[in-house]
């Protein structure tokens, strides 16, 4: 595994223009498509790891990987640059998006985005959907999936509080290594 | 300062943010609608929608809250405060990679979090459904149900059906 060293700007560039073109569920792939196939920048395996640490770390998934990606190829100013890269161009869209649909002068612009919102629930719910039947959860998983969604739409449980409980929980109940079951 | 009680929700919210962002909407609306009223129930739904029209993560919507609640100032503080925190946890993570390489307690962790996550990630349809779709709109109802189909059975961007649904939300509702 030969590391490749690339200039942090060079690195900034592509997420730059992966965020202007990449949305949801699909930047972890578009990333892929970029680091890996088109400039191979990292292995297959090199992609993998940091895909794991951006999933396990806090945080959206695609700032995450550029993060990761551009600290392994450009130190910390590469990862700072793909941060910002991966981030502030959405940002701004964003705000442009919201700043014309508010104009009162454009009537439609709110009828549109009403139908914008009716399809973002499906896309939720769809997204919920995939996450829960792609990862092959066991029984016990998802009964995991039940109660934790359950405590924050019945009993209003707060966001820590449902990590605090279920998290350990699901982690001890995640298939322990086969020669023993690990104590603590 | 509503300014510093936007970073400290989001920058909280930042931090547990596992799962990609989704994970926090239910967290984000009791913070948002219910706790602090910077929005209501249609403006988050709708921050929302324009967080998945506009490419790049979903949770750019916090820069959309902090703009309702305190303009421009709230806008960069919201997003500074949901995206760095999260940042800087991933960087330092990054740098101690190398030492849990082949560590069985990383995968453990990680699928113990899975489940957790897709829970989350059901919970956020409720708030994000309650200030879109009603049964007064049949044609709201028609939409998420015609936007879930497409995304479950075809390979389309999603971008483009929030698009298309946009069209749609235009000739029905205006």
């Amino acid at each position: 595994m030969a590391d490749v060293t690339v200039p942090a700007w060079v690195v900034a560039r592509s997420f730059l223009w992966l965020s202007l073109t990449t949305y949801g569920g699909a930047q972890s792939a578009a990333i892929r498509r970029e680091v890996v196939r088109r400039r191979g920048w990292l292995s297959e395996d090199e992609f993998l790891e940091l895909r794991a640490i951006a999933m396990v770390a806090p945080g959206p998934n695609s700032p995450n990987l550029a993060i990761l990606v551009g600290q392994h190829l450009a130190g910390t100013s590469g990862a700072a640059l793909a941060f910002l890269a991966a981030t502030v161009p959405g940002i701004a869209i964003v705000l442009a998006f919201a700043l014309l649909s508010l104009d009162p002068r454009l009537g439609g612009a709110s009828a549109a985005l009403r139908g914008c919102a009716a399809a973002a629930v499906g896309l939720t719910f769809a997204g919920a959907v995939e996450t829960t039947a792609m990862r092959r959860l066991g029984a016990m998983q998802l009964a995991i999936v039940v109660a934790s969604a359950a405590a924050v739409i019945f009993l209003h449980w707060v966001l820590w509080l449902t990590l605090l409980v279920f998290v350990p929980i699901s982690i001890a109940l995640a298939k322990p290594a086969p020669r023993e079951s690990a104590g603590a | 300062m509503v300014v510093w009680q936007l970073a400290a929700v989001f920058g909280l919210l930042s931090l547990l943010s596992f799962g990609g962002g989704n994970a926090i909407v239910p967290q984000m609306y009791a913070d948002a609608v219910v706790a602090h009223h910077w929005v209501n129930a249609t403006e988050f739904a709708r921050f929302f929608a324009l967080g998945r029209l506009a490419p790049g993560p979903t949770m750019n919507m916090s820069a959309l809250i902090g703009y309702a609640t305190a303009g421009f100032a709230g806008a960069v503080v919201a997003s500074a405060a949901l995206f760095v925190p999260a940042g800087l946890v991933v960087y330092a993570l990054g740098r101690m990679w190398r030492k849990l390489h082949g560590n069985a307690w990383r995968d453990r962790i990680a699928s113990g979090f899975a489940p957790v996550v897709a829970g989350l990630i059901w919970a956020g349809i409720p708030p994000v459904a309650g200030g879109a779709i009603s049964l007064q709109a049949p044609g709201t109802i028609a939409i998420a149900v015609a936007a879930a189909v497409i995304m479950l059975t075809t390979k389309v961007n999603q971008a483009l059906v929030v698009l298309g649904a946009g069209v749609l939300g235009f000739v029905l509702f205006r």
